[in-house]
């Protein structure tokens, strides 16, 4: 027992993936329900590759809150970010649609990733603006821009690229599946580094890292920059899955992803929590919606139930924790 | 490699008071400099200088005979000094040997070899070993950690930088007496490594049986500097004592008033800082609360007052109770005027009047009377002579000690019983200070009880009827007015509890 104690300490994710487990079982038991066997047998694969690809923006953009937050910062324009980055990407082949256009158009997509979230560092950490309120001001101007680019939904890509990543199923999985494993090997790499280490001294106590040499304000800045540039590959994500973009996706997105990164057990206080997590609590996000979709609820009444949901799994750990203090009195 | 580091005149003001006038201290190689003072002489911000912690006003630092410029703790230790500070600098999230390491991290290519850290960690621990709990390894999170071996970790990180000037502020204040054994041994091993050590400590038979030379500090002026097998304890305490008079009139109270009627009584009071208080306040009383800061002082009023948690007995008027909310000690007539004005006392924002009335606001009515509170905070605030444009105008217009007198005025209002002071002279002008006191004097003349807490003893040999002197959480002497003097009131606070039971025998 005590040995058990000790393992789950300081393993933030664990109350996390019990509850994806439980909310994925309950996802496949009302879509076989809802399909039949046989059906069901046949889809099940295509299913999982949709939803997992339904996912990948949001898990993307979760990863970067969750290092920002994790930096004791936090960044309230990366969902529009993504907008302006998506706007962006959707609208460069009307002449050339070819592979290396593509890349062109890309590697420019990460270049304004980068320089947004170098905007929102500067004014955090040099300007001393809180993030709180920096981003908040700067995601209406991401926002803004994006309405610009592409003022009604529309846009394309090239037809290579989305056939690419919708129809290639690696050693017989989904490409999702394989991004996110490859997500969760550089994130490891990432953590071990240097930085990654500073990152969480930072949002720690700053002003011990700041004691011990620690570049407080070059790190911070430099955090900002790597979140845009992970909103730009969530850009790629979210418009590969339609080949088309709609500028006002990001504002939503946003406070999604805050939510996922704590439901994926990284608290907005900082100095703790990894991208594990968020990847799960993106996927229990998702999945969650998705069942209160099969149960047959009236539309209007959607968001209420699984806003409760959603609420009850964040407020779980602590009551969990409520009692157990009171057992034990 | 030798090291010197000598500091000459070392001069530092934080907004307009003098921190330090004339700091000087020299530290050899080989050696252990032991530098004292009473509260508030500046050995602190001498320490934080000498680390890049503060700038100085003036003055110059000597490293080996070339000047050098200190800008932050990070040049500090470029230059071969490394402190262990007495407020904290480690980052409770991460594990032991991340603070440790950080910033100093082993690498292979971009990553940290972790497990080489691991190791590292393991040998600095083991200079620690079996006086530390078995659950202190490299891996144990720093949040997990009790006082005494946070504090063994921040001595390892500042032997892990290998200074050739160490500096120890206070770092045996939560070590027992087994891990300052450890530590004193350690010192031993560096003195023969040549390195230089400063030890700043209050308590004097760790001074006298580690340091090589004591320099003495007094009112941010360096006043003495002795080997240590030279000069005897009772001479540095007087040397600690400022030799001028008081600046405190005492002529009309050296007589010990009389008093009768206990009002407030405490027996056996603890918290995570006090081990078993026990004392009594009577009616019309100004009983002082005295010793080193942090020793417990404050935790005291506020365990009165209802703000924090605590077990023990607190009777008012003969009849027990345990406030657990400061609405319900309020409603006894218990006041408490906050140490820190800014984050307890006052709303900066708001308007004086506001303030004031804050309080009270109850007695008002709903809807607020406000004809009737502007009278009443105009007749507190004429009282007290707050020195300002309008009532209507923001607390944060005012200066330091006029803010105070409004944080003392909001509680007046209520005309409490029992008033509670926590070290409400801090910052404060001399001349308000002295219009303080003449109230404070007013105040007890009418019966009310007073118990005050302050930092500056000077005050608290002026002007109370008694002191109680506090030491690790106990109260250690009881001074009565007759015995009431700046020289045994620090000896008090600063003799440790052996010697004092010999001395008192």
């Amino acid at each position: 027992m005590q040995r058990i104690r000790k393992f789950f300490k300081n393993k933030t994710f664990v109350f996390p993936v019990i509850l994806f487990v439980v909310v994925i079982l309950t996802n496949f038991a009302l879509q076989y329900t809802n399909l039949g066997p046989e059906k069901f047998e046949k889809r099940y694969m295509f299913l999982l590759d949709n939803n997992i690809r339904g996912f990948l923006p949001l898990i993307l953009l979760a990863i970067a809150q969750a290092i920002v937050l994790i930096n004791g910062s936090i960044d309230l324009s990366i969902g529009n970010l993504m907008g302006v980055v998506a706007a962006f990407l959707v609208t460069q082949y009307t002449v050339d649609d070819s592979i290396g256009r593509f890349l062109q158009v890309f590697a420019m997509a990460i270049g304004i990733g980068v320089m947004a979230g170098a905007l929102n560092g500067i004014f955090v950490s040099l300007v001393r603006i809180p993030p709180f309120i920096t981003t908040y001001a700067t995601s209406f101007v991401f926002s803004g821009i994006a309405m610009w680019i592409l003022p009604r939904p529309g846009g394309n890509m090239p037809e290579i690229v989305t056939t690419f990543y919708r129809k290639t199923l690696p050693l017989g999985l989904p490409m999702g599946i394989w991004i996110i494993l490859i997500i969760m090997l550089l994130w490891l790499m990432f953590k071990n580094t240097r930085f990654g280490a500073h990152m969480y001294a930072i949002g720690g106590n700053e002003k011990a890292a700041f004691t011990s040499g620690v570049s407080v304000i070059r790190h911070r800045i430099s955090v900002h920059m790597i979140a845009g540039a992970i909103a730009a590959f969530a850009a790629l994500a979210l418009v590969l899955i339609t080949g088309s973009s709609d500028s006002r996706i990001g504002g939503t997105m946003t406070l999604d992803s805050v939510v996922a990164v704590v439901l994926g057990g990284t608290p907005m206080s900082g100095g703790i929590g990894g991208a594990v997590g968020p990847i799960f609590g993106v996927m229990t996000l998702g999945f969650i919606r998705n069942i209160v979709g099969f149960a047959n609820v009236d539309t209007w009444v959607q968001p209420l139930v699984d806003a409760l949901i959603i609420l009850l799994s964040l407020a779980s750990p602590s009551f969990i924790k409520l009692i157990a203090k009171q057992v034990r009195k | 490699m030798a090291q010197n580091l000598t500091s000459i005149d070392i001069v530092k003001h934080f907004a307009g008071v003098t921190a330090l006038s004339n700091g000087c201290l020299t530290a050899n190689s080989g050696e252990v400099t032991a530098l004292m003072g009473a509260n508030g002489s500046g050995k602190s911000t001498l320490c934080k200088i000498i680390t890049g912690v503060v700038a100085p006003d003036e003055g110059q630092l000597l490293l080996n005979g070339n000047l050098i410029t200190v800008s932050s703790p990070v040049e500090a230790l470029r230059s071969g000094i490394a402190a262990v500070y007495q407020e904290l600098s480690l980052v409770p999230s991460l594990t032991i040997a991340q603070n440790i390491w950080l910033t100093r991290e082993p690498m292979n290519g971009i990553f940290v070899k972790y497990r080489e850290q691991r190791k590292m960690t393991q040998e600095l621990l083991d200079l620690f070993s079996d006086t530390v709990h078995t659950s202190f390894s490299p891996d144990t999170l720093v949040s997990e950690l009790p006082p005494d071996e946070k504090q063994i970790v921040e001595i390892l990180k500042a032997i892990s930088t290998n200074p050739g000037i160490m500096i120890l502020d206070e770092a045996t204040s939560s070590l027992d007496s087994r891990q300052v054994d450890r530590l004193f041994k350690l010192i031993d091993e560096w003195k023969k490594q040549d390195k230089a050590i400063i030890f700043i400590s209050h308590r004097m038979s760790e001074v006298f049986r580690i340091a090589d030379r004591i320099t003495v500090l007094r009112n941010g002026q360096t006043v003495g500097d002795f080997e240590s097998k030279k000069v005897k304890e009772k001479d540095l305490i007087n040397l600690m004592v400022e030799k001028t008079k008081n600046r405190l009139e005492q002529k009309d109270t050296i007589i010990s008033k009389q008093f009768k009627e206990t009002v407030l009584k405490v027996t056996n009071l603890r918290t995570q800082l006090l081990q078993g208080i026990n004392f009594s306040v009577k009616k019309g009383e100004l009983l002082g609360i005295a010793g080193l800061q942090g020793q417990g002082q404050s935790d005291i009023l506020h365990s009165i007052f209802g703000s924090i948690r605590f077990s023990g007995k607190i009777e008012l008027d003969g009849k027990d109770h345990k406030f657990k909310h400061t609405s319900q000690s309020m409603a006894k007539g218990i006041a408490l005027v906050p140490g820190d004005r800014a984050k307890e006392g006052l709303l900066m924002r708001l308007s004086i009047l506001e303030n004031i009335i804050l309080p009270s606001w109850m007695k008002y009515g709903f809807p607020l009377n406000s004809g009737k509170a502007k009278k009443d905070a105009a007749k507190t605030s004429k009282s007290l002579k707050i020195i300002m444009a309008a009532l209507n105008m923001p607390v944060s217009s005012l200066s330091g000690g006029n803010a105070q007198k409004v944080v003392l005025g909001k509680w007046l209002q209520r005309k409490p019983r029992v008033l509670l002071l926590n070290d409400p002279t801090k910052g404060v002008d001399v001349g308000t200070k002295k219009e303080f006191y003449s109230l404070l004097k007013e105040l007890c003349a009418t019966g009310t009880s007073i118990l005050f807490f302050s930092s500056d003893d000077e005050e608290l040999v002026g002007l109370c009827d008694r002191v109680l002197v506090m030491r690790d959480g106990k109260i250690r002497k009881e001074l009565p007015k007759s015995e009431l003097t700046l020289t045994n009131l620090i000896s008090a606070s600063v003799t440790s509890n052996e010697e004092l039971s010999r001395a008192t025998n």
